[in-house]
């Protein structure tokens, strides 16, 4: 055992942060079922908490919001991803490939602050390069960020402009695996290139395209930041989120213990989804992926 | 002939098909640009208010940036920024190397339940109310404490690096061991230089994370916002339009703007070329993080 105390000591950090950090909020989470506000604790209330946010009209929307926006971003994104995979796969200039590679991989690394300021400036009623385009062709300008009618659709255009580059990485990775004997057989069968797309590449790239769709369903609850920096007042009927409603709820306006009983139901499906999601990835790929 | 023929004909859609792929992949990749570009020229120029689009910018000026430089207001959140990152990932790859270390030990007794510890908050997080409850109880509130610690390990990376450290080979700790090396003497000298590119890897990850936080400003330094970042005052400054204390710049607010967005974008282009090579080698070992 004294031959061990070492390693326990290297580890010992690291124990600290998890207990720290993630498991005394776990022990945290029993305010969901307490009054808890700026007064301090209160009352154990059971599951009033959570049975006031199901009925609350705020919780409803953030839910119906966080579906809606994840879902569609869900459909958007793959779509985009898997046609621009196919098209880049289909470069045989190296060094172009490499280049579009290089700038479409990119705003995967810049902070939301980042993407929400260039977007923001871009979009601008004052000097903004759309609305000046917009002017100039005689039209008014448009208010992108404070209308509820735009905001969905620039929202989810600003997620696809940091993700979907990023997102081709996986799929160019299954694509390159592909046996280019396969292709040789098919264009012997006669087949052409976009058959040979449809009958060679598409299947291959089934498994993945069903793993990666997993995984993001898993995720659709996550919705956080980019919603949090590119929200305001103007636009919460479309834009407020689960995550971004316990965040006012509970370090706005204190709501400490509804605040923690919201956050904990996300958590809960969230991790169910996870689990799920595990589960269904091994059964058809053999391994988790977590 | 048939075959001939099937070849001319399959050379002239392929040609075409060739030159419209470009065309879109060059559509793409301008799409991702632009945003990036208008930026970056309007910041180097005078008369930026006056051009929707310029290549080149029509009077050259540093002016911006000069003022970001001699303001504190304007430069003291960009070295909280390089603080924060430089001391974040020092304290995050110690904790998580030396972690993974213990972890990648066979024999250690307990490995498996600290394993499980650390695979649990993977897939279950208490949340941003009960984390904000044990960061405020700890004392930690308004120091730069709570961003350096609440995140420092990342329970993903550290599987990635404790896989790392296992695969060296048995013969070489225990040759290194024969020879009188304590625990911490194999790790520092045998483990770690033959772990280089997990370890670059892993600490451009974080790089990139404490470059990018921003959150965990809003909600733990609230009464010093002498202690915030670049990404908080860039979002007040560009998003938030939110001028105070940069008064008697108002001639140049939006070329500061312009610049703030290029100051914070800066140093992750001077790292994104070490970025892309390790973080797609990373996706491509079957390790898909969003």
């Amino acid at each position: 055992m004294a031959r061990y105390r070492v390693f326990y000591l290297f580890m010992l950090p690291g124990l600290l942060y998890f207990v720290l950090f993630h498991y005394l909020p776990m022990l945290g989470l029993r305010w969901a079922f307490f009054d808890y506000d700026l007064r301090g604790v209160g009352d154990f209330v059971s599951f009033e908490h959570f049975s006031a946010a199901f009925a609350s009209d705020g919780f409803r929307r953030a839910f119906r919001n966080t579906l809606i926006l994840s879902s569609l971003n869900i459909v958007i994104q793959m779509t985009a991803i898997i046609v621009i995979s196919l098209l880049l796969n289909e470069i045989r200039t190296v060094g172009f490939k490499r280049v579009v590679q290089t700038i479409i991989y990119l705003p995967h690394f810049l902070s939301w602050v980042v993407v929400g300021s260039l977007f923001t400036l871009l979009l601008s009623r004052q000097g903004g390069l759309v609305n000046a385009l917009i002017e100039g062709a005689g039209g008014k300008s448009i208010y992108f960020f404070g209308e509820p009618s735009w905001w969905r659709v620039i929202y989810l255009m600003i997620l696809s402009w940091r993700e979907v580059g990023w997102g081709t990485v996986i799929f160019l990775a299954a694509l390159s695996g592909i046996d280019p004997q396969l292709y040789e057989a098919a264009w012997m069968d006669g087949a052409n290139r976009w058959r040979q797309m449809w009958y060679v590449t598409l299947p291959h790239l089934v498994p993945v395209i069903v793993i990666v769709l997993i995984m993001n369903l898993a995720k659709i609850f996550n919705l956080f930041e980019s919603v949090f920096v590119l929200y305001n007042p103007l636009v919460y009927s479309v834009g407020d989120v689960i995550q971004t409603y316990v965040y006012r709820s509970g370090l706005k306006e204190f709501r400490f213990g509804y605040a923690t009983a919201v956050g904990l139901f996300r958590s809960v499906i969230a991790f169910a989804l996870v689990l799920s999601a595990n589960r269904l990835t091994r059964k058809i790929s053999g391994e988790a992926a977590v | 002939m048939g075959v001939e023929l099937k070849l001319s004909k399959e050379s002239v859609s392929r040609k075409l098909f060739v030159v419209a792929n470009s065309t879109l992949m060059l559509a793409v990749v301008t799409v991702i640009l632009v945003p990036v570009l208008k930026v970056a020229i309007d910041s180097f120029d005078q008369r930026a208010s006056e051009t929707v689009f310029r290549v080149i910018p029509r009077e050259f000026t540093l002016d911006a940036y000069r003022v970001i430089a001699s303001r504190a207001a304007l430069y003291r959140p960009f070295l909280i920024s390089l603080f924060t990152t430089v001391v974040g990932t020092t304290i995050s790859m110690t904790i998580t190397s030396f972690f993974a270390y213990g972890l990648a030990q066979r024999d250690l007794p307990g490995r498996t339940l600290l394993l499980y510890l650390a695979l649990v908050t993977m897939v279950f997080r208490a949340g941003m109310i009960p984390l904000f409850l044990v960061v405020r109880k700890l004392g930690l509130m308004n120091t730069l404490w709570a961003v350096l610690l609440v995140h420092s390990m990342d329970a993903y990376y550290l599987l990635l690096l404790r896989n790392f450290f296992t695969t060296i080979p048995r013969s070489i700790l225990d040759a290194a061991e024969i020879d009188g090396c304590s625990p911490l003497g194999t790790f520092v000298r045998v483990v770690l230089p033959l772990s280089r590119p997990g370890l670059a890897a892993i600490g451009l990850f974080y790089v990139v994370f404490y470059w990018n936080q921003f959150f965990d400003y809003i909600i733990y330094i609230q009464t010093r916002p002498q202690l915030h970042n670049f990404q908080v005052f860039l979002r007040s400054l560009v998003i938030e339009t939110n001028t105070q204390g940069f008064e008697g710049f108002a001639f140049a607010t939006q070329s500061l703007k312009n610049a703030a967005v290029v100051a914070s974008i800066l140093p992750v282009l001077i790292l994104y070329p070490f970025v892309q090579k390790y973080f797609v080698k990373g996706i491509n070992l079957g390790a898909i993080k969003g």
